[in-house]
């Protein structure tokens, strides 16, 4: 578990690491969207504009996902003090709040030709603004402690007790009548057609490798300031 | 190590205690959070008249008429335990169609007929694309409620 | 209702989010790096 705990160790694995997984996000992203733009047909009652799919439910996933990363990352800082794992929720926090930010905003651009509507107040869509909510909350926090390396206790406790939204957005839609639909894939059922589901998985993987570059990326960043404002510190003391 | 068990004990314990919070918020607050009400829920009289809500189910296959005046339209909602009936004036969304959800926005009157100022169309989570419905519609003689997920417009 | 100016809007703010995330995290991993290993260098 500690095998990152040295920075080098766990650079010596993310610089390698980061382009391949950048450029395997966008190549399948590309090959993704290009198929949903082109390759599937409308559904029966949506139309086209079905292929909306391929962009919002990935969204959505990450969205949740980061912040499941975030709940993980501080779990992992408050019981094992584990001295990345701050750097990886703070990593995970903007990209995660785009990602919701851009699920509500392709939902809604979906919603007005299908439903008829821009918005509302449903527990699906309420609760999705809730994690945007929540993302700003703690992006505010995490920037507040002082320090970049570290380790701000409260940011990781509103990280942790921020996870109750998570099955809340799960649930939303079997727990209430909600407008938006139930869950089209699960663990045991997918009731989307073959021709229709194809390119998803393929937008899954590509959304998620982009955004493990991202975070890599953002990981890096933070330890290299941790590393200058160390350096500077050390220089000034001597 | 005697401390990290202790810590991570009170974070498990913790994080159960929120979740299940949030069962227990999302239980309490199961009727007020829901978006519509259901044609059962008229016929069971639960459902107050005058005042703005929704009402929400499949809309009766064949039920959809139109009045002589050309405006107003008049259908049938259902779920699998009851109907209700419903009259609006005014542009319906594309996907507002016999043998699918609809969430209608106004008043039940006091006759029992949900009087609609605006009409949203719900669709449900199987997604096919239009040559396989035109294929199930002719391979089977569906009855009006049946179909998986077509009690859940 | 035409669909494809809403499918296009869509893509277009996902694609455009997700390349302006994705440079500006690489802009600023390098020049985080850069400095780190400038100031490394400094006696």
């Amino acid at each position: 578990m500690h095998i990152f705990a040295n920075p080098n160790r766990f650079l010596g694995i993310a610089r390698p690491l980061t382009p391949w997984l950048a450029w395997g996000g966008v190549l399948l992203v590309a090959v993704a969207l290009a198929s949903g733009l082109f390759l599937t047909p409308p559904e029966r009652l949506q139309g086209e504009s079905v292929r909306i799919m391929y962009v919002h439910v990935p969204a959505a996933w990450l969205g949740m996902g980061g912040w499941t990363g975030i709940a993980i990352a501080s779990l992992m800082q408050l019981v094992w003090r584990h001295p990345l794992a701050a750097v990886a929720a703070r990593a995970v926090a903007f990209p995660g709040a785009l990602f919701t930010a851009i699920c509500l905003v392709t939902g809604s651009i979906w919603g007005r030709p299908t439903w008829g509507t821009w918005w509302v107040w449903d527990g699906r869509l309420t609760s999705m603004l809730v994690l945007l909510f929540l993302y700003i909350a703690y992006i505010a926090l995490a920037d507040a402690s002082s320090d970049k390396g570290g380790s701000s206790r409260v940011a990781a406790i509103f990280g942790l007790v921020g996870a109750i939204n998570i099955p809340i957005i799960k649930y939303s839609v079997d727990w209430w009548n909600t407008l938006h639909q139930t869950a089209s894939i699960s663990l045991t059922k997918n009731t989307i057609d073959g021709s229709i589901l194809w390119p998803l998985p393929i937008a899954l993987i590509g959304f998620s490798l982009l955004f493990g570059a991202i975070v890599l990326m953002r990981m890096r960043a933070l330890l290299a300031e941790a590393r200058i404002e160390a350096r500077l510190k050390r220089m000034a003391d001597a | 190590m005697k401390a990290k068990h202790q810590r991570l004990v009170l974070a498990l314990v913790a994080v159960a205690a929120i979740i299940g919070a949030a069962f227990l918020a999302m239980s309490a607050l199961k009727d007020t959070a829901a978006l519509f009400r259901t044609p059962t829920e008229v016929a069971a009289g639960t459902v107050p008249t005058g005042k703005p809500l929704r009402l929400a189910g499949m809309v009766v296959p064949g039920s959809i008429q139109r009045d002589p005046d050309g405006v107003t339209i008049r259908f049938v909602l259902t779920d699998e335990g009851a109907t209700a009936p419903v009259t609006f004036r005014g542009i319906t969304p594309d996907l507002f169609k016999e043998g699918s959800g609809a969430v209608a926005e106004g008043k039940l009157g006091t006759d029992g007929v949900f009087v609609a100022d605006n009409i949203l169309a719900k669709h449900d989570e199987r997604y096919m694309p239009p040559q396989m419905e035109s294929a199930m519609k002719s391979e089977k003689d569906k009855p009006v409620t049946g179909g998986a997920g077509e009690a859940r417009p | 209702m035409n669909h494809w100016p809403f499918i296009i809007a869509a893509y277009a703010i996902t694609i455009a989010g997700l390349i302006g995330l994705t440079l500006a995290s690489f802009a600023a991993m390098r020049r985080a790096e850069a400095a780190a290993d400038a100031i490394r260098k400094k006696p």
